[in-house]
């Protein structure tokens, strides 16, 4: 199912670009520094599902309010884009996100509509409930957005999460990053059900799958799925369907692990790369290859900026050990 | 690197706590036919690392399997099993995972006997794994033994080493009639000991790992091992002679044991791997302080995670849990005051004294 009914406009099209380079670029850079044991924070990778997180904060345009799961890197950059905070927390400096004491798995940006990332699996999802709540309460306009995986849907919480927020006539936006895996698990050893979305539409929740593995097919939907829930006031559930190229934790691959295989993986999802496709189109936009470059070496030099400055930020000092654990003035 | 086991004799072998762990929940198998091992990733190849790889195939599918994630639900359903007959061994990859379990394991498992005025067992076994370092975080590092043994009618244990393992799991699966709480922990994993098929077993209880008369060092987990390596350090360079004693049972520990020691050093260091606030450290003072308050010649020092949830970034990580540094300036200070003037190690991370270990996980 894809739902790139018509080509988004030239503009679009190269925001996603953009965004997904960024992702796809930061984690490129953990690859080859983490064996510097410099970022000492176990790192759960995006690398390959981006255009799930891209293609919904994309079309956000900015009112969200983003929760997600330890597997966090796309869902911050592609809400932030802010390369400074992420490779500072990563690296444990001041200058990051929850000031070098989260790590990757905790990342928050709630000044910039990210409101947290949890490394308990399926936390976030109730958590995303209750914002949506408040935001209507409060009325902010914005709406909450939730990712998570397909092993946080085998969990109890996020049962009681759909039905509340169909109960609570709320407009959460319930973003099933479905890779298939719990660890190495696969979703048709964990869940009896076919599909995910069949379970959850008699909740009272719209659901949309989505296995195009196209950042401008997420793009759409989620578009035509945030409008619904809040003229409906109905939860959506979306399932996008993707890979993650990496393993489970960590920067290495798993082809070795023996619960999947390198060639399946490659032609399935790698050869149609969502990175890749997304820049064919810019040249079918007519946008020249050296324009094209233009835009990936300003992202890189961002990058290296990025990680320069944080390397050179200061470490956390022992007095901070201990500020910020109550309300106290930190 | 590698560390004596409790009580070194002839007969040796070398064996990690992985090792230990992978022989008990094999030979848990091979004995007992109501004994079943249910947990995310029991059944791969990491096998919770290691301690059930190859597990499943050699016992099948149903005696060793996968679950989803439901923590909870696993549980309970461990607990039904347990009810009607089974031994079930359920595992936590990180002791903060079994926090979804708590209403389970604590509203349920632990008060089935009593209150159904005895008509329930409940045997059980639930293996749950402590996380250090290497910016574990926040939620991956909990080390939650004060908590479990808070509420009567849990058993918790803590094996600090190989040895431990392979006295106390026979001892605990499919005998002890109780749920059983194993707080194992990561950083030991990878460890080697050197263990024996001793008579003398480590006991479901405390145990002197060290004899000494100079000071009474009470400890848990790998705290255990870094009193150990305390001690020789400051017998070393000091002449002074540490009694260790591992407390080991959370729940059930030797308080006698350790008043007597206590009664003998008059000086005291406790080393937790939790937090000191309402945990092992203030349970220890208030066990020896109602027996009696005259037992310490000095305030005690304590050592355990600063009061607060962990950070990652390794400057303060490094300062939130206690380090060989700090375990033996504790101990050098009860015995010869804080201005003992003896140079004190620099290993200030554990990381840098258990090098094998090297995330993510
Ligand atoms: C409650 C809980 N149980 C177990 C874990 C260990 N764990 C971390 S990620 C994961 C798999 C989750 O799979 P999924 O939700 O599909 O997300 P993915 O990693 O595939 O993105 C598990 C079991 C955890 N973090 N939290
Ligand atoms: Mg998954």
């Amino acid at each position: 199912m894809s739902f790139a009914r018509e080509p988004l406009p030239k503009a679009t099209a190269i925001q996603l670009f953009k965004s997904l380079y960024l992702a796809r670029r930061s984690e490129e850079y953990i690859v080859k520094h983490y064996p510097e044991n410099l970022m000492r924070t176990p790192m759960h990778m995006s690398m390959g599902q981006e255009f799930v997180c891209v293609g919904v904060c994309s079309a956000l345009e900015g009112k969200a309010d983003v929760f997600a799961s330890y597997r966090s890197h796309a869902a911050f950059l592609a809400q932030t884009h802010d390369t400074d905070r992420f490779f500072s927390e990563l690296y444990g400096r001041t200058s990051g996100t929850g000031e070098g004491k989260g790590g990757s798995m905790h990342l928050a940006a709630p000044d910039q509509g990210h409101i947290l990332s949890s490394g308990v699996v399926a936390t976030q999802i109730p958590v995303a409930v209750g914002a949506a709540f408040a935001n209507r309460q409060l009325k902010t306009g914005r709406t909450a957005v939730v990712f998570f995986g397909d092993g946080a849907a085998d969990a109890g919480v996020f049962w009681e999460s759909i039905n509340a927020a169909a109960l609570f006539k709320l407009p959460v936006i319930f973003v099933c990053e479905d890779n298939g895996y719990a660890v190495d698990t696969p979703r048709e050893a964990r869940q009896m059900s076919k599909s995910l979305s069949d379970v959850v539409k008699p909740f009272g929740a719209d659901t949309y799958e989505d296995d195009s593995g196209d950042v401008e097919s997420v793009y759409s939907l989620a578009k035509e799925a945030v409008a619904k829930a809040h003229r409906d006031r109905r939860p959506a559930f979306l399932n996008i369907k993707c890979c993650r190229y990496l393993e489970h934790v960590g920067i290495g691959t798993d082809w070795n692990w023996g619960y999947r295989d390198q060639a399946t993986v490659e032609r399935e999802w790698i050869d149609r790369d969502a990175l890749k496709v997304q820049r064919k189109r810019l040249a079918e936009h007519q946008v020249s290859e050296a324009a094209i470059a233009a835009i990936e070496d300003e992202i890189d030099k961002a990058i290296q900026a990025s990680v320069k400055r944080a390397s050179q930020a200061p470490i956390p000092t022992p007095d901070r050990l201990h500020a910020g654990v109550f309300y106290e003035k930190a | 690197m590698s560390i004596a086991a409790v009580k070194p004799v002839q007969g040796t072998r070398v064996l990690s706590y992985a090792g230990a762990l992978l022989e008990t929940m094999d030979a848990a198998l091979a004995d007992h036919a109501n004994t079943f091992i249910m947990g995310q990733g029991v059944d791969d190849f990491k096998g919770i690392f290691g301690s059930t790889t190859g597990l499943a195939e050699k016992y099948g599918a149903q005696r060793v399997f996968d679950v989803p994630l439901m923590e909870e639900g696993m549980t309970g359903v461990a607990i039904g099993a347990s009810l009607v007959g089974d031994y079930p061994i359920t595992t936590h990859i990180r002791a903060d995972f079994s926090f979804l379990a708590m209403n389970q394991i604590i509203n349920l498992a632990a008060k089935y006997r009593y209150m159904f005025g005895g008509l329930m067992r409940c045997p059980m076994l639930i293996r749950i794994v402590v996380g250090r370092s290497w910016g574990q975080g926040a939620q991956h590092s909990q080390s939650p033994q004060a908590t479990f043994a808070h509420y009567p009618g849990l058993t918790v244990v803590m094996p600090s080493s190989s040895q431990a393992i392979l006295d106390m799991y026979p001892a605990i699966i499919n005998r002890h009639p109780g749920p059983v709480i194993s707080i194992e922990h990561r950083l030991l994993y990878n460890l080697d000991f050197t263990v024996s098929p001793s008579e003398h077993r480590v006991p479901l209880t405390s145990y002197v790992a060290r004899k000494g008369s100079d000071v009474t060092v009470v400890a848990t987990s790998v705290m255990v091992l870094e009193a150990l390596r305390a001690a020789q350090y400051v017998e070393d360079k000091a002449g002074i002679s540490a009694e260790i004693i591992d407390l080991n049972s959370i729940s059930h520990p030797d308080w006698d044991l350790v008043a007597a020691s206590v009664a003998k050093t008059g000086r005291l260091v406790v080393a937790d791997t939790s937090w000191l606030e309402y945990g092992v450290a203030a349970e220890v003072c208030r066990q020896l302080v109602v027996r009696d308050p005259g037992l310490l010649r000095q305030p005690p020092t304590m050592l355990g995670m600063a009061p607060a949830p962990c950070p990652t970034a390794k400057s303060l990580e490094d300062i939130y849990y206690p380090s060989q540094h700090e375990t033996v300036d504790a101990i050098l200070t009860q015995v010869k005051g804080d201005k003992h003037g003896i140079a004190l190690p620099v290993e200030r991370s554990m990381t840098e004294g258990y090098k094998r270990f090297r995330g993510p996980f």
